[in-house]
Protein backbone atom coordinates (compact mmCIF):
# COMPACT_ATOMS: atom_id res chain seq x y z
CA UNK A 1 0.00 0.00 0.00
CA UNK A 2 1.52 3.05 -0.89
CA UNK A 3 1.09 6.55 0.88
CA UNK A 4 -1.67 7.92 -0.77
CA UNK A 5 -4.18 5.05 -0.10
CA UNK A 6 -2.72 4.52 3.50
CA UNK A 7 -4.01 8.22 3.80
CA UNK A 8 -6.92 7.48 1.91
CA UNK A 9 -7.90 4.86 4.24
CA UNK A 10 -7.24 6.78 7.47
CA UNK A 11 -9.37 10.03 6.39
CA UNK A 12 -12.79 8.36 6.39
CA UNK A 13 -11.72 7.90 10.49
CA UNK A 14 -10.68 11.02 10.61
CA UNK A 15 -13.54 12.53 8.71
CA UNK A 16 -16.06 10.57 11.12
CA UNK A 17 -13.28 11.68 14.55
CA UNK A 18 -14.37 15.16 13.53
CA UNK A 19 -18.43 14.73 13.44
CA UNK A 20 -18.45 13.50 16.25
CA UNK A 21 -17.32 15.44 18.77
CA UNK A 22 -19.32 16.24 21.72
CA UNK A 23 -22.22 18.18 22.01
CA UNK A 24 -21.24 20.83 24.04
CA UNK A 25 -18.34 21.51 21.45
CA UNK A 26 -20.36 21.64 18.70
CA UNK A 27 -22.07 24.38 20.07
CA UNK A 28 -18.98 26.41 21.21
CA UNK A 29 -18.08 26.17 17.78
CA UNK A 30 -21.05 27.18 16.73
CA UNK A 31 -20.88 30.37 19.02
CA UNK A 32 -17.62 30.93 17.70
CA UNK A 33 -18.86 30.97 13.95
CA UNK A 34 -21.75 33.22 14.93
CA UNK A 35 -18.80 35.83 16.76
CA UNK A 36 -16.87 35.62 13.77
CA UNK A 37 -19.64 36.28 11.85
CA UNK A 38 -20.65 39.29 13.69
CA UNK A 39 -17.15 40.74 12.61
CA UNK A 40 -17.68 39.97 9.24
CA UNK A 41 -18.95 42.06 6.65
CA UNK A 42 -19.72 41.76 3.00
CA UNK A 43 -16.97 43.51 0.81
CA UNK A 44 -17.35 47.16 -0.76
CA UNK A 45 -16.44 48.07 -3.73
CA UNK A 46 -14.06 51.32 -3.69
CA UNK A 47 -14.80 53.29 -6.86
CA UNK A 48 -16.70 50.31 -7.97
CA UNK A 49 -12.97 49.33 -9.13
CA UNK A 50 -11.51 47.90 -5.97
CA UNK A 51 -12.94 44.98 -3.98
CA UNK A 52 -11.77 45.27 -0.28
CA UNK A 53 -13.16 44.35 2.82
CA UNK A 54 -16.00 46.86 4.79
CA UNK A 55 -13.45 47.24 7.90
CA UNK A 56 -10.77 48.30 5.19
CA UNK A 57 -12.88 50.81 3.27
CA UNK A 58 -13.93 52.28 6.92
CA UNK A 59 -10.14 52.93 7.86
CA UNK A 60 -9.66 54.66 4.93
CA UNK A 61 -12.73 56.55 5.08
CA UNK A 62 -12.15 57.58 8.70
CA UNK A 63 -8.33 58.29 7.58
CA UNK A 64 -9.17 60.54 4.90
CA UNK A 65 -11.79 62.52 7.92
CA UNK A 66 -9.31 62.35 10.67
CA UNK A 67 -6.15 64.03 8.67
CA UNK A 68 -8.51 66.52 6.54
CA UNK A 69 -9.82 67.78 10.43
CA UNK A 70 -6.12 68.36 11.05
CA UNK A 71 -5.80 70.58 8.59
CA UNK A 72 -8.82 72.31 9.71
CA UNK A 73 -7.54 74.85 11.96
CA UNK A 74 -4.56 75.61 9.79
CA UNK A 75 -7.18 76.53 7.10
CA UNK A 76 -9.02 78.28 9.66
CA UNK A 77 -6.32 80.22 10.60
CA UNK A 78 -5.67 81.52 7.09
CA UNK A 79 -9.29 82.41 6.48
CA UNK A 80 -8.55 85.38 9.51
CA UNK A 81 -5.58 86.62 8.44
CA UNK A 82 -6.69 86.90 4.69
CA UNK A 83 -10.09 88.46 6.03
CA UNK A 84 -7.87 91.12 8.35
CA UNK A 85 -5.17 91.76 5.67
CA UNK A 86 -8.45 92.78 3.25
CA UNK A 87 -9.76 94.37 6.55
CA UNK A 88 -7.08 96.87 6.82
CA UNK A 89 -6.80 98.18 3.54
CA UNK A 90 -10.34 98.64 3.32
CA UNK A 91 -10.23 100.24 6.26
CA UNK A 92 -7.12 102.90 5.39
CA UNK A 93 -9.02 103.61 2.05
CA UNK A 94 -12.36 104.66 4.17
CA UNK A 95 -10.16 107.06 6.21
CA UNK A 96 -8.67 108.43 3.74
CA UNK A 97 -11.99 109.30 1.81
CA UNK A 98 -13.63 110.05 5.08
CA UNK A 99 -10.57 112.85 5.64
CA UNK A 100 -10.57 114.20 2.05
CA UNK A 101 -14.57 114.77 1.72
CA UNK A 102 -17.48 115.13 3.58
CA UNK A 103 -16.25 113.74 6.93
CA UNK A 104 -13.72 116.33 7.68
CA UNK A 105 -15.38 119.65 9.70
CA UNK A 106 -16.20 122.45 8.12
CA UNK A 107 -13.78 124.46 10.82
CA UNK A 108 -10.90 122.34 9.23
CA UNK A 109 -10.96 124.85 6.26
CA UNK A 110 -11.29 127.89 8.40
CA UNK A 111 -7.88 126.84 9.89
CA UNK A 112 -5.06 129.17 7.73
CA UNK A 113 -2.02 126.47 8.55
CA UNK A 114 -4.45 123.07 6.88
CA UNK A 115 -5.52 125.58 4.17
CA UNK A 116 -1.98 126.27 3.59
CA UNK A 117 -1.08 122.67 3.42
CA UNK A 118 -4.39 121.27 1.32
CA UNK A 119 -3.03 124.18 -1.05
CA UNK A 120 0.45 122.86 -1.36
CA UNK A 121 -0.18 119.18 -1.52
CA UNK A 122 -2.55 119.75 -4.27
CA UNK A 123 0.04 121.65 -6.06
CA UNK B 1 -18.35 32.77 4.55
CA UNK B 2 -20.69 31.52 7.14
CA UNK B 3 -21.42 27.99 5.32
CA UNK B 4 -17.20 27.54 4.69
CA UNK B 5 -16.92 28.18 8.84
CA UNK B 6 -19.70 25.96 9.35
CA UNK B 7 -17.53 23.34 6.97
CA UNK B 8 -14.48 23.38 8.36
CA UNK B 9 -15.27 24.22 11.73
CA UNK B 10 -14.78 20.32 13.38
CA UNK B 11 -12.00 19.56 11.10
CA UNK B 12 -10.29 22.81 12.57
CA UNK B 13 -11.11 21.87 16.01
CA UNK B 14 -9.83 18.41 16.00
CA UNK B 15 -6.49 19.48 14.02
CA UNK B 16 -6.35 22.04 16.97
CA UNK B 17 -6.87 19.10 19.71
CA UNK B 18 -4.31 16.15 17.94
CA UNK B 19 -1.45 19.79 17.97
CA UNK B 20 -2.78 21.06 21.77
CA UNK B 21 -3.80 18.11 23.25
CA UNK B 22 -6.27 20.45 25.34
CA UNK B 23 -9.98 20.54 23.85
CA UNK B 24 -10.49 24.26 25.76
CA UNK B 25 -7.33 25.88 24.26
CA UNK B 26 -8.52 23.90 20.37
CA UNK B 27 -11.90 25.65 20.90
CA UNK B 28 -10.01 29.16 21.74
CA UNK B 29 -7.53 28.50 18.66
CA UNK B 30 -9.97 27.99 16.29
CA UNK B 31 -12.65 30.84 18.04
CA UNK B 32 -9.55 32.75 17.23
CA UNK B 33 -9.26 31.42 13.59
CA UNK B 34 -12.56 32.01 12.19
CA UNK B 35 -12.42 35.50 13.62
CA UNK B 36 -9.35 36.52 12.16
CA UNK B 37 -10.53 34.98 8.80
CA UNK B 38 -13.96 37.24 8.86
CA UNK B 39 -12.42 40.38 10.18
CA UNK B 40 -9.72 40.56 7.74
CA UNK B 41 -9.71 38.42 4.53
CA UNK B 42 -13.37 39.15 4.00
CA UNK B 43 -13.26 40.56 0.20
CA UNK B 44 -11.08 37.38 -0.59
CA UNK B 45 -12.58 35.02 -3.23
CA UNK B 46 -13.90 32.13 -1.88
CA UNK B 47 -11.65 29.29 -3.29
CA UNK B 48 -8.83 31.44 -1.20
CA UNK B 49 -10.54 30.70 1.70
CA UNK B 50 -9.56 27.03 2.46
CA UNK B 51 -5.69 28.33 2.22
CA UNK B 52 -5.74 31.30 3.76
CA UNK B 53 -7.90 29.48 7.15
CA UNK B 54 -5.13 26.65 6.82
CA UNK B 55 -3.01 29.81 7.24
CA UNK B 56 -4.33 31.64 10.19
CA UNK B 57 -5.09 28.07 11.96
CA UNK B 58 -1.40 26.99 11.62
CA UNK B 59 -0.50 30.57 12.68
CA UNK B 60 -3.16 30.57 15.63
CA UNK B 61 -1.56 26.83 16.64
CA UNK B 62 2.39 27.99 16.65
CA UNK B 63 1.42 31.29 18.84
CA UNK B 64 -0.19 29.07 21.23
CA UNK B 65 2.70 26.70 21.96
CA UNK B 66 5.04 30.39 22.44
CA UNK B 67 2.78 31.08 25.01
CA UNK B 68 2.58 28.16 26.49
CA UNK B 69 6.21 28.17 26.78
CA UNK B 70 6.17 30.89 29.39
CA UNK B 71 3.05 29.14 31.50
CA UNK B 72 4.93 25.67 31.75
CA UNK B 73 7.78 27.48 33.28
CA UNK B 74 5.61 28.23 36.02
CA UNK B 75 3.72 24.89 36.02
CA UNK B 76 6.92 23.12 35.84
CA UNK B 77 8.01 25.45 39.18
CA UNK B 78 4.64 24.55 40.86
CA UNK B 79 4.57 21.01 39.91
CA UNK B 80 8.09 20.98 41.88
CA UNK B 81 7.02 22.08 44.93
CA UNK B 82 3.96 19.61 44.88
CA UNK B 83 1.33 21.64 43.78
CA UNK B 84 0.70 20.24 39.93
CA UNK B 85 -1.94 20.18 37.98
CA UNK B 86 -5.27 17.81 37.78
CA UNK B 87 -5.55 14.57 36.04
CA UNK B 88 -6.18 14.80 32.03
CA UNK B 89 -6.21 10.68 30.89
CA UNK B 90 -9.16 10.41 28.73
CA UNK B 91 -12.12 8.64 29.55
CA UNK B 92 -12.82 6.18 26.84
CA UNK B 93 -16.55 6.29 27.93
CA UNK B 94 -16.89 9.68 26.92
CA UNK B 95 -15.77 8.48 23.52
CA UNK B 96 -18.33 6.03 23.43
CA UNK B 97 -20.88 8.65 24.11
CA UNK B 98 -19.79 10.69 21.91
CA UNK B 99 -20.24 8.26 19.10
CA UNK B 100 -23.36 6.89 20.29
CA UNK B 101 -25.24 10.40 19.43
CA UNK B 102 -24.28 10.93 15.71
CA UNK B 103 -22.67 7.40 14.27
CA UNK B 104 -25.59 5.18 12.83
CA UNK B 105 -26.63 2.60 15.53
CA UNK B 106 -24.71 -0.43 14.95
CA UNK B 107 -24.04 -3.63 17.23
CA UNK B 108 -22.21 -2.49 20.84
CA UNK B 109 -19.67 -4.56 19.62
CA UNK B 110 -18.88 -3.05 16.52
CA UNK B 111 -19.50 0.62 17.68
CA UNK B 112 -16.81 -0.26 20.49
CA UNK B 113 -14.05 -1.51 17.75
CA UNK B 114 -15.13 1.44 15.53
CA UNK B 115 -14.40 3.85 18.28
CA UNK B 116 -11.15 1.40 19.22
CA UNK B 117 -9.81 1.90 16.26
CA UNK B 118 -10.74 6.12 15.65
CA UNK B 119 -8.99 6.41 18.77
CA UNK B 120 -6.01 4.57 18.14
CA UNK B 121 -5.75 6.54 14.79
CA UNK B 122 -6.46 9.76 16.78
CA UNK B 123 -3.72 8.88 19.31
CA UNK B 124 -1.45 8.01 16.62
CA UNK B 125 -1.50 11.32 15.11
CA UNK B 126 -1.33 12.95 18.20
CA UNK B 127 2.20 11.15 19.16
CA UNK B 128 3.54 12.03 15.95
CA UNK B 129 6.66 15.12 15.92
CA UNK B 130 4.42 18.56 15.14
CA UNK B 131 5.55 19.16 11.79
CA UNK B 132 4.97 15.45 10.57
CA UNK B 133 1.42 15.78 12.19
CA UNK B 134 1.01 19.16 10.33
CA UNK B 135 2.47 18.10 7.30
CA UNK B 136 0.23 14.87 6.76
CA UNK B 137 -3.09 16.58 8.17
CA UNK B 138 -2.66 19.62 5.50
CA UNK B 139 -1.72 16.95 3.25
CA UNK B 140 -4.08 14.34 2.90
CA UNK B 141 -6.78 15.48 5.54
CA UNK B 142 -7.32 18.81 4.11
CA UNK B 143 -6.29 17.91 0.94
CA UNK B 144 -4.16 20.87 0.09
CA UNK B 145 -0.93 20.05 -2.80
CA UNK B 146 2.41 20.15 -1.84
CA UNK B 147 2.86 23.45 -3.15
CA UNK B 148 -0.27 25.03 -1.08
CA UNK B 149 1.10 22.87 2.38
CA UNK B 150 4.57 23.96 1.73
CA UNK B 151 3.28 27.54 1.76
CA UNK B 152 0.98 27.29 4.67
CA UNK B 153 3.63 25.29 6.83
CA UNK B 154 6.54 28.24 5.46
CA UNK B 155 8.51 25.40 3.80
CA UNK B 156 10.07 23.88 1.04
CA UNK B 157 7.88 21.67 -1.02
CA UNK B 158 10.89 18.78 -0.23
CA UNK B 159 10.31 19.40 3.30
CA UNK B 160 6.65 18.31 3.01
CA UNK B 161 7.16 15.50 1.01
CA UNK B 162 9.60 13.94 3.28
CA UNK B 163 7.28 14.83 6.82
CA UNK B 164 4.20 13.23 4.79
CA UNK B 165 6.94 10.42 3.86
CA UNK B 166 7.78 10.12 7.83
CA UNK B 167 4.51 10.74 9.24
CA UNK B 168 2.98 7.67 6.72
CA UNK B 169 5.22 5.04 7.72
CA UNK B 170 5.68 6.20 11.56
CA UNK B 171 1.61 5.98 11.33
CA UNK B 172 1.54 2.68 9.53
CA UNK B 173 4.10 0.95 12.13
CA UNK B 174 2.08 2.11 15.35
CA UNK B 175 -1.05 1.45 14.15
CA UNK B 176 0.25 -1.69 13.14
CA UNK B 177 1.87 -2.63 16.40
CA UNK B 178 -1.75 -1.83 17.88
CA UNK B 179 -3.04 -4.91 15.54
CA UNK B 180 -5.15 -2.31 13.42
CA UNK B 181 -5.55 -3.19 10.04
CA UNK B 182 -7.60 -0.44 7.33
Amino acid sequence: MNEKEFAGKLKPWLERGAASVGEMQAVRLKAARLRAMDAYREPVRLFGLVSMSASTAQAIHYGIVQRALLFVPLLALLAVLAVQSLGVDADLGELDAQLLTQELPPDAFLDQEFRSWLGKSQG
Amino acid sequence: MSDFLASVERRAFKQAVFSVQEQESALDIVQDAMLRLAEKYADRPAAELPLLFQRILQNAIRDHFRRSKVRSTWTMLLTSMGLGGEDDDADPLETLEIESTSAIPASPQSQLEQSQVMEAIEDALKGLPARQREAFVLRYWEELDVSETAKVMGCSEGSVKTHCSRATHALAKVLKAKGITL
